[in-house]
């Protein structure tokens, strides 16, 4: 319950942060991760949510052409977790005023990338952060602006079998 | 409950005014006055020194007396790509004209990265590789595309952000075109004047001898 308000207050400080600025900056914004738990031994799902600014779009992880630079969530999970394969969204087909009959793969609004963390049977109960960050670039309907990077942080407790 | 409220709004009205001061202040002390900041048009472009994807030093200065187009673009930016074939276009019709388009790159990539991109693109006019200080120095291009059309004599007549139409485009190309080169007589330009004098009698003096 606590999380919405939480996501809503951030949304406004960086949107703050960009008037502060004098600029209309792209951003991309992710919700606070609750607490994630795993088992030694086990593993548990783990989505993450990111909501773009309005008004802009980024290029989903598989754009449609070499040139496009695609959306990459990089993790660091500490010792004691592993995480299995990124999935990422499919991408919107949409096409835009500066390009009506191309079709482009782009993500707008809200988005959430999942992944699943493991323990090793072995892992040494307690909490650890896990750091990394997601890579984009992002374009209105006239523009685009240079590919920018945001921290992804969260913590994983793992506890006993 | 209230009072975290109050609270973070304070600290948002804090952060707003450090990073407003913070900007203004980077900016003043980094960049001083040469700095494009608000509205350039009238204002001499600054001159830069870039290389060109095959590594040949070009500066701005060196177009002087020609009208040129000055595109900031990326391999990334899809409407930057709907531009390009327009201005091989305009540089096909309005070179005769004088009219130079000038691409500058503000990828990250190899500079033979780019060129494989403008090749497929055709693109037949200078591209160069943009760098942080020619970004700032135009006034912090982010936004992609972004043009500035630059008259004989080196001021800027207009800058486009964003995508435009093709007719705009045409229409600032003509205005920069139909500008008149008006050479200030300054020390350089009359060691300039003179140094091209006398090359011009030393080969009137030649023909008069053959």
């Amino acid at each position: 319950m606590r999380r919405v308000p939480l996501f809503v207050l951030t949304a406004l400080l960086l949107a703050a942060l960009g008037v502060a600025q004098g600029d209309k900056q792209p951003t991309v914004i992710m919700a606070p991760v609750g607490n994630v738990q795993v088992r030694a031994g086990g593993s548990t799902d783990l989505e993450l949510n990111f909501r773009i600014g309005s008004d802009f779009h980024i290029n989903s992880n598989k754009p449609k052409a070499d040139y496009l630079i695609p959306t990459v969530l990089k993790l660091s999970p500490p010792e004691q977790v592993s995480l299995a394969d990124v999935k990422y969204p499919p991408g919107q087909e949409m096409s835009f005023a500066f390009s009506p009959n191309e079709k482009l793969s782009v993500y707008s609004g809200d988005f959430a990338i999942n992944t699943v963390l493991k323990a090793p049977a072995g892992a040494v109960p307690g909490t650890y952060p896990v750091k990394g960050e997601l890579r984009f670039q992002a374009c209105d309907h006239s523009a685009c602006y240079p590919p920018r990077s945001i921290p992804v942080q969260f913590q994983v407790t793992v506890v006993k079998k | 409950m209230k009072r975290n409220a109050v609270v973070f709004v304070a600290l948002v009205v804090v952060v707003m005014a450090m990073l407003a001061a913070g900007r203004y202040l980077d900016r003043t002390r980094k960049h001083g006055p040469t700095r494009l900041v608000g509205n350039v048009r009238g204002v001499p472009a600054p001159d830069f020194d870039l290389l060109t994807l095959d590594g040949q030093k070009v500066k701005l200065s060196d177009y002087r007396g020609k009208a040129v187009l000055l595109n900031f673009w990326a391999t990334w930016c899809p409407p930057c790509k709907i531009e390009m074939p327009w201005f091989v276009d305009l540089q096909n019709r309005y070179g005769k004209d004088g009219l130079v388009v000038l691409g500058v790159a503000m990828d990250d990539s190899e500079a033979s990265k780019i060129a494989e991109f403008t090749h497929e693109m055709g693109v037949n006019y200078p591209v160069l590789l943009g760098t942080d200080k020619v970004s700032d120095d135009y006034g912090d291009v982010q936004y992609l595309p972004t043009t500035f059309y630059i008259d004989r004599n080196g001021m800027i007549v207009d800058k486009m952000a964003g995508l435009l139409s093709r007719q705009d485009i045409e229409n600032d190309v003509k205005k920069v075109v139909n500008s008149t080169y008006k050479i200030k007589p300054t020390s350089s330009t009359r060691a300039q004047a003179s140094h091209r004098a006398e090359v011009e009698v030393k080969h009137t003096s030649k023909d008069a001898a053959q």
